[in-house]
């Protein structure tokens, strides 16, 4: 699925990243995935350790930071956790939310030596 | 042991392909559809009963996405419109590399309306952009009225949502009302249809909506 892109370009960021900062290797790498990007992290692991093999990444680590999908009513001002993936303020039930969070996919860090 | 803050956002490879395209397309002024919906919704249906209203005042071309075949093509061009068909093989959906590719076969660069009919599938093709201005969802009555909280993702992604085979409602158990009001707890800005490609209700105002982009994005290219 669309993790193998997003699993190569998280690498490509990571190693291009290391190598202007003259790191040897890179120990781990850490990316914040929001709830909206319908992300299998299973399959993103999965696809990052088949990827790095061979490369100064080969032995690091994947920290995956899960970002949970919250929003501030527009009518009401209530901010929250949405529940699922309705985008419908629990307090009021008004569909004039924005979203606060959730829709993130980046790379946060990475730790080289 | 260092530690480097990066915060950069990630794209995937057909991210970019398809931020290209976007630029592309603005710059001709192509207004480009995304019609997604599970197997036998009856994408290709809506495009044969809506295109001879548009092909008639537009330069119209389709893409059609699928596994296997060139039917859906051929159905196109019966009703005179220019049709290339991407055949994926295995792939559950379209990525933007392939459009960018058939673009050259129908007149890609000189079009007010390019229609991508994508793979019938409710899950994956909405994760891959296309470059696109507009998703459509389509979901047909026989599929059942709790579709939308099944796939949330899908219609998230959704600008518009058409409810297709309405001929069909009285003989199955498929609430409209409900399968609206389903939609938009998932996205409450989704505009809904009620269409029969076979009586033809309805129709009148999806070619409206497609209009009205067509025109929308003149306006801004
Ligand atoms: N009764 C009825 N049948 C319809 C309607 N729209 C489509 N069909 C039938 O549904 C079947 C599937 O229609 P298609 O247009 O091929 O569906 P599709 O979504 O393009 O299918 P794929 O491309 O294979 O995913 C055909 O047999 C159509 O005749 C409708 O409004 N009413
Ligand atoms: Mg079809
Ligand atoms: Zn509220």
């Amino acid at each position: 699925m669309h993790e193998t892109g997003i699993a190569q370009s998280i690498l490509d960021i990571a190693i291009k990243t290391a190598l202007e900062n003259g790191a040897k290797k890179i120990n781990n790498v850490a990316v914040k995935v929001g709830k909206m990007n319908a992300i299998d992290e299973a399959s993103l692991r999965f696809a990052f350790d088949a990827l790095k093999e061979e490369t100064m990444a080969a032995n690091a680590t994947f920290e995956y930071i899960d970002v949970p999908l919250t929003g501030k009513c527009e009518e009401c001002g209530y901010e929250s956790e949405l529940e699922g993936y309705f985008v419908l303020c629990p307090k009021c039930s008004s569909g004039r939310v924005t979203i606060l969070t959730g829709n993130e996919l980046e790379i946060a860090y990475i730790d080289i030596e | 042991m260092e530690k480097i803050e990066i915060n950069q956002k990630v794209l995937s490879k057909n991210d970019m392909d398809a931020a290209e395209l976007r630029n592309r397309f603005k710059k001709n002024g192509t207004f480009t559809v995304n019609i997604m919906s599970s197997p036998g919704s009856g994408k290709t249906s809506l495009l044969e009963k809506i295109l001879g209203a548009l092909s008639s005042k537009y330069n119209v071309a389709v893409i059609e996405g699928d596994l296997q075949t060139e039917n859906d093509k051929e159905r196109i061009e019966k009703v005179g419109v220019k049709a290339v068909q991407i055949q994926t093989g295995g792939a559950c959906h379209l990525e933007a590399a392939e459009i960018e590719k058939k673009l050259p076969f129908v007149d890609g660069d000189n079009l007010d309306l390019l229609i991508i009919e994508n793979v019938g599938n409710l899950v994956c093709p909405s994760e891959y952009d296309l470059g696109q201005d507009a998703n459509i969802i389509l979901l047909s009555v026989t599929e059942g009225d709790d579709k939308p909280l099944k796939y949330p993702t899908m219609f998230f992604a959704g600008d518009i949502f058409i409810i297709n085979k309405v001929d069909l409602a009285p003989y199955v158990d498929f609430d409209i009302n409900k399968a609206v009001e389903n939609a938009k707890k998932i996205k409450s800005t989704l505009e809904e249809f009620i269409i029969s490609c076979k009586t033809e209700e309805g129709l009148d105002k999806v070619i409206d909506w497609f209009e009205r982009g067509i025109l929308a994005k003149k306006q801004c290219s």
